[in-house]
């Protein structure tokens, strides 16, 4: 990881400013600030942050429209705040393009933790494409549809694959219901969660220590699933 | 005629000479003529005893259709339903061939219209068009279709006994609903204010321990390094936490009470809403042992995600704070009558009091002082919401060794299972 990494904050109210400036450059990162959407796109395109942490609810603009203005000509990572605990706002930011959400008010510790994620995750974009993704005691060999846990090949069908692939090539993303039913399913199915619920669980079973409480296959309550790498 | 009849005959056959209508005695004539004379009056008075009769029975039928019309209509609250017993009544008391009915009321949302039969719009105008007025003004009309025509004055009158007969029961109707809102309006007044009044302590108790927290913090007056400022900041970090939750309590109440909280189902499986909570709880339920005991098979259920998760998260929560500690919560789901899931989260806390275990699904309401244990007083009245919303059941029982909340979801989503599964294939 860069160690002066740059963080651009969008929000409009000055007391979550003032705080996560001071915790962030506390935590050796370089921070800018930016309190409408226009101001947030102006700064982002004359310096390119690593990350933008943005929140949905400002004056000018909605932080959906600054969602996909970003994504038109950048792919670094977007972390989306908001007070709004809807799960169709969440899942209308990360359609848009964020790559992941808090909802405030959060931990400080979890959004660092969701920080170091995505600037883990853009590292690796950047880089080519891995072919074998490790994960704790997992091991996704992807041209060779071999997956292994400790050691041990586990069987899986095509699609528990198929779904496992997806979400392992996106590792720390919250990949919504729509996108992975597209994905693994195809367009046509896109609606059919039950197939996502009852594979997910599949998966866990076999590759999970504790099904129930997963560490790698994880569930965002109405929103979707994200795979985590780290332990 | 019947006197004449009775006149000629008497002189036929009683009268010398007999069997002819010829009268030879003066003395017989006078008899003759008296008797005609009776005759007449008597039948007159039997005619008009009759045609008395038939007025009496006639009027009779009038008043028991008044009386039978007053009745079924006395009883109902709702404008539709009066109408439709208007209209049925008419139908009969008049043998008409067609009624079509319009309430125009006093708001376009409650004005509407039918026929009787229905269907087929009528071939002619109506023969007769009836108000249907109150003291307050018209409120529609009736429109009647017969081919015998309304002869008798006393049908015309009990036409208009039943139009106003029938638009003092829509008016009756109207004020009752406007009866039924003006209560509920109050209600939710005292709600509110039950509610300001629990919520600003509620409010007020954590904020007062972040301001002492935080303030002695800053003050100095807490060493740098040591046990009480680590206590501190815990502190600080559970009471936002709670305000948060607490926040988050209001609005759901307020969603369920203005009916804006509606599910979004989607299929789902009631282990991996449990399991998730029960990580996301693991942290707050150290003290307690926490078992998820869902059979593999059991059905998809058409569920919204983060509700059930909420139903789950207050009603372990509320466990934890009633069992005693290193007890265990399990929670169970099995497949119940009706095409119904039966959900349980039971626990090894004390019995409730039988006259408390309907009441504890109720706003506010505790079994054990307020000062006890902590919480908004929302937090079942919020699951009862949810499950509720979702067409299923909540209750409470004791059980043998504990405490037992139980609710049932439906199985079927507009009538149906769930899909089924594409069929796989093997990886390699």
């Amino acid at each position: 990881m860069n160690p002066v990494a740059h963080i651009l904050v969008i929000d409009d109210e000055p007391q979550i400013l003032r705080a996560l400036r001071t915790i962030l450059t506390e935590k050796k990162f370089r921070v800018t600030i930016a309190n409408r959407g226009e101001e947030g796109l102006a700064q982002a395109a004359a310096d390119p942050p690593d990350i933008v942490i943005l929140d949905l609810g400002l004056p000018d603009m909605d932080g959906f429209e600054v969602c996909a203005r970003l994504r038109e000509w950048t792919q670094i990572p977007i972390i989306v705040l908001s007070v709004r605990d809807s799960e169709r706002d969440k899942v209308a930011a990360l359609d848009k393009g964020a790559d992941d959400y808090l909802i405030k008010p959060f931990g400080i510790e979890e959004l660092l933790a969701r920080v170091r994620v995505a600037l883990r995750h853009a590292a690796r974009a950047q880089g080519r494409p891995e072919s074998v993704i490790k994960a704790g005691k997992l091991v996704i060999d992807l041209p060779r549809h071999v997956v292994q846990r400790a050691g041990a090949e586990v069987k899986l069908t095509a699609t528990e694959f198929k779904l496992l692939a997806y979400l392992a090539a996106n590792p720390g993303r919250v990949l919504t219901h729509q996108s992975i039913l597209t994905h693994v399913w195809g367009e046509a199915e896109a609606d059919h969660i039950e197939y996502l619920r009852v594979y997910m669980r599949q998966l866990r079973k076999k590759l999970e220590d504790d099904p129930e409480s997963p560490h790698h296959l994880l569930t965002e309550a109405g929103v979707g699933y994200r795979f985590l790498i780290d332990d | 005629m019947a006197a004449l009849c009775a006149f000629l005959a008497f002189n036929y056959f009683f009268i010398e000479p007999y069997f002819t209508f010829i009268v030879h005695h003066t003395g017989d004539l006078l008899v003759l003529t008296v008797f005609f004379v009776v005759a007449a009056v008597i039948s007159q008075l039997v005619g008009q005893a009759r045609s008395g009769l038939a007025a009496a029975n006639a009027r009779e039928r009038e008043a028991t259709q008044l009386y039978e019309v007053s009745t079924a209509l006395s009883g109902l609250q709702d404008d539709r339903a009066v109408a439709h017993i208007l209209a049925e009544r008419a139908m009969q008391a008049f043998r008409l061939e067609r009624l079509e009915l319009s309430v125009t009321g006093r708001a376009p949302d409650n004005a509407f219209e039918f026929s009787l039969p229905a269907g087929r719009p009528a071939s002619r105008k109506p023969e007769r068009i009836v108000p249907l007025q109150t003291a307050r003004g018209l409120l529609g009309e009736m429109r009647l279709w017969r081919l015998e025509p309304m002869a008798q004055p006393a049908e015309e009158r009990m036409l208009h006994i039943f139009a106003s007969q029938g638009a003092m029961a829509l008016e009756r109707a109207w004020l009752g609903q406007a009866d039924t809102r003006a209560r509920v309006l109050e209600e939710s007044d005292q709600l509110k204010s039950a509610l300001l009044s629990s919520v600003s302590h509620e409010l007020r108790t954590p904020l007062a321990t972040i301001k002492a927290a935080v303030s002695s913090l800053r003050g100095g007056q807490v060493p740098w390094k040591s046990a009480a400022r680590e206590d501190l900041l815990a502190a600080v970090d559970d009471e936002t936490d709670h305000l948060n939750r607490l926040v988050g309590n209001l609005l759901d109440m307020s969603r369920i009470e203005s009916g804006a909280l509606k599910p979004q189902r989607q299929w789902n499986l009631i282990s991996e809403i449990a399991g998730g909570v029960l990580a996301r709880m693991r942290q707050a339920a150290q003290s307690h042992r926490l078992v998820i005991d869902i059979a593999e098979d059991l059905p998809l259920v058409p569920v919204d995600y983060v509700q059930m998760e909420q139903v789950f998260g207050n009603l372990i929560s509320n466990s934890l704070k009633y069992a005693p500690p290193h007890t265990t919560i399990r929670i169970s789901a099995r497949n119940a009558e009706d095409s119904n899931v039966l959900v349980q989260v039971s626990n090894q806390g004390p019995p409730v009091p039988k006259e408390h275990l309907d009441r504890i699904f109720d706003k506010f309401y505790r079994v054990t002082a307020a000062d006890r244990v902590t919480g908004t007083g929302l937090g079942l009245s919020i699951c009862k919401g949810i499950i509720e919303a979702h067409g299923g059941r909540i209750w409470a029982e004791n059980l043998t060794d504990g405490f037992a909340f139980n609710f049932t979801l439906p199985l079927l989503w507009e009538g149906a299972p769930p899909p089924d599964l594409p069929v796989d294939s093997d990886s390699s």
